[in-house]
């Protein structure tokens, strides 16, 4: 099914004038509903292997050095330079309104907990773990060892997904928090270049309550969990040849993005309304 | 066509846990990114002078405009959406303690257009697009495709680069306009419901004189700039595919990370530059 319909999607530029726009529409909620029941399906099984399942030694700790210490580069300089970008840009826009920047350290840090570290360090994550794990997944669904593992009787859920899953949530979490700190750190240095904001007033947490931190971590955990699924997803339903693998890493990137988007909506809505 | 690397490590990453130690680690990494910076430009200049005076493929440009322009707007318009109601659960508490609900139009509104519309926009293309246009480019390298056309004496720069690069920009600054636009209209409502804040307020808020055309056009003068290196990667990366169906997932996952880390370092340049 998900094979026959990817074809077309492949094909669209001719196929496309055939098909009126409520075939169209059709086609695509039914593309979408398919991919969701396999999303849900891939996560309901991993949660089960997870609990139940036998765990392969070392495979977690592996996963968490692949998603984790090889990310911490590429976070670091990121996440460095989007501090540096956000408080230059809200210290140019607050001098627009108040010539005040005293409050702009304690405003950066609420934001950065309550959301932008964790949401675009996870869309950062998203791009680098997400295509990596389908590409990976889909190399071995093409050329058939995730068909040989069926053979042995071992579940490429429990074999593959899992570690990954697991790996993933402390791998996430830790990185996040590394990189909040790293841009953090950058912002004051450029509020202090700047704008000759002293540190010491720039390092001012009194804005950030518990509800900032349980919503900052929340999201740490749910796209942990998110982006290692949604990829692996993509990366099982892979299929025909190296064209195929590519397809799938597309859909993983732009699936777990779409995944961190979505997921930061429903936590800051729910933390918007539990912790006013 | 391009002087071929060493695909073959992960790009923009020291790998420390080589045997031969950090200093070695340091400089091959140095090397590794000059080659990156090396291949972009000989790139870019072939593109160039493709451009100038227009050599490259008109249908193929329309081709690829329909595939990657028309085809992303259902992403592109669903993460402006969430983007816009994101930004105003974020500003939310700060308006709710100053009671500034005036403040709400200009506050989300300098946010989204300014940073978060062309950021996550490109982000969003860069993994749609840039990743669908290196996998396309590095099957056709894989399968021998892009030899045979040499064989026919057509060039794949004027055939396949150039139309593709130019669909790229032209794509990504067509759709931050789009989510630009959108980002704000869900700003606009969900104000009500998040905040109880009357979408005329919003908008009261977003015109009141504190933001200008110069706000649109700083974000949309990103997106040109963040179009043309998803653009120069993904092609670049395409081109210099070897070794199958792993050498493509490997090629991808270049492409989404070189994208997506050179539109955070020039987001940073171009914020200073245009301040």
């Amino acid at each position: 099914m998900s094979a026959h319909t990817e074809d077309q999607e492949q094909e669209a530029p001719t196929r496309d004038g055939e098909r009126g726009f409520v075939q169209e529409l059709g086609f695509l909620v039914l593309d979408g509903l398919q991919q969701a029941r396999d999303l849900y399906s891939v996560f309901v099984r991993t949660m089960y292997f997870s609990v139940y399942g036998k765990s392969e030694k070392g495979a977690v700790l592996d996963q968490i050095y692949l998603q984790g210490n090889q990310s911490v580069f590429f976070l670091t300089v990121f996440m460095g330079f989007f501090g540096m970008i956000l408080v230059f840009q809200a210290g140019v826009q607050a001098l627009r309104i108040i010539p005040d920047l005293t409050l702009l350290g304690a405003t950066f840090l609420q934001l950065l907990i309550r959301d932008l570290a964790a949401s675009i360090g996870a869309l950062m994550l998203a791009t680098r773990v997400g295509a990596g794990i389908a590409a990976e997944i889909g190399s071995m669904v093409v050329t058939e060892q995730v068909d040989a593992l069926r053979m042995c009787a071992a579940d490429p859920i429990e074999y593959l997904v899992v570690p990954r899953f697991k790996g993933g949530i402390i791998a996430t979490t830790a990185v996040i928090i590394w990189s909040a700190l790293v841009a953090w750190t950058s912002g004051m240095l450029t509020a202090w270049s700047f704008f000759g904001v002293l540190p010491r007033t720039f390092a001012n947490t009194s804005m950030v309550g518990v509800g900032d931190l349980v919503v900052g971590l929340t999201k740490c955990l749910a796209y942990g969990a998110a982006i290692p699924i949604v990829s692996a997803q993509s990366g099982l339903s892979t299929f025909g040849g190296s064209e195929g693998v590519g397809w799938a890493t597309t859909r993983a990137v732009v699936n777990s993005s779409l995944a961190v988007i979505m997921l930061n909506f429903f936590i800051s809505a729910a933390g918007l309304a539990l912790f006013p | 066509m391009v002087p071929c690397l060493d695909m073959a490590g992960p790009v923009l990453e020291a790998s420390v846990d080589d045997k031969r130690g950090v200093s070695f680690a340091a400089g091959a990494g140095f090397l590794r990114i000059s080659e990156l910076v090396g291949g972009f430009a000989l790139l870019f200049w072939r593109i160039v002078v493709r451009i100038v005076p227009p050599r490259f493929d008109a249908r193929e440009l329309k081709v690829n405009l329909y595939k990657m322009g028309v085809k992303s707007l259902p992403i592109v318009a669903v993460t402006a959406l969430f983007t816009g109601a994101i930004m105003v659960i974020q500003a939310a508490p700060l308006i709710t303690r100053y009671q500034a609900h005036g403040l709400i139009g200009w506050g989300a509104g300098f946010g989204t257009l300014r940073e978060i519309g062309p950021l996550l926009t490109a982000l969003m293309i860069s993994g749609r697009v840039g990743a669908n246009n290196a996998a396309e480019l590095g099957t056709m390298v894989v399968t021998e495709q892009i030899d045979a056309m040499r064989t026919m004496a057509i060039d794949p720069v004027n055939y396949l680069i150039a139309p593709r690069f130019i669909a790229v920009v032209i794509t990504l600054f067509i759709s931050t306009l789009v989510a630009d636009a959108l980002a704000l209209f869900g700003a606009a409502y969900s104000c009500g419901p998040l905040l109880g804040i009357e979408p005329r307020v919003f908008y009261n808020g977003l015109t009141a004189g504190l933001l200008n055309f110069g706000d649109v056009a700083h974000g949309l003068i990103k997106s040109v700039f963040f179009g043309a290196m998803i653009g120069l990667s993904s092609c670049y990366f395409g081109t210099n595919v070897s070794g199958g169906a792993p050498g493509v997932g490997r090629a991808v996952n270049a492409t989404v990370v070189v994208s997506a880390a050179s539109i955070f370092v020039l987001d940073y340049f171009i914020s200073f530059l245009a301040a």
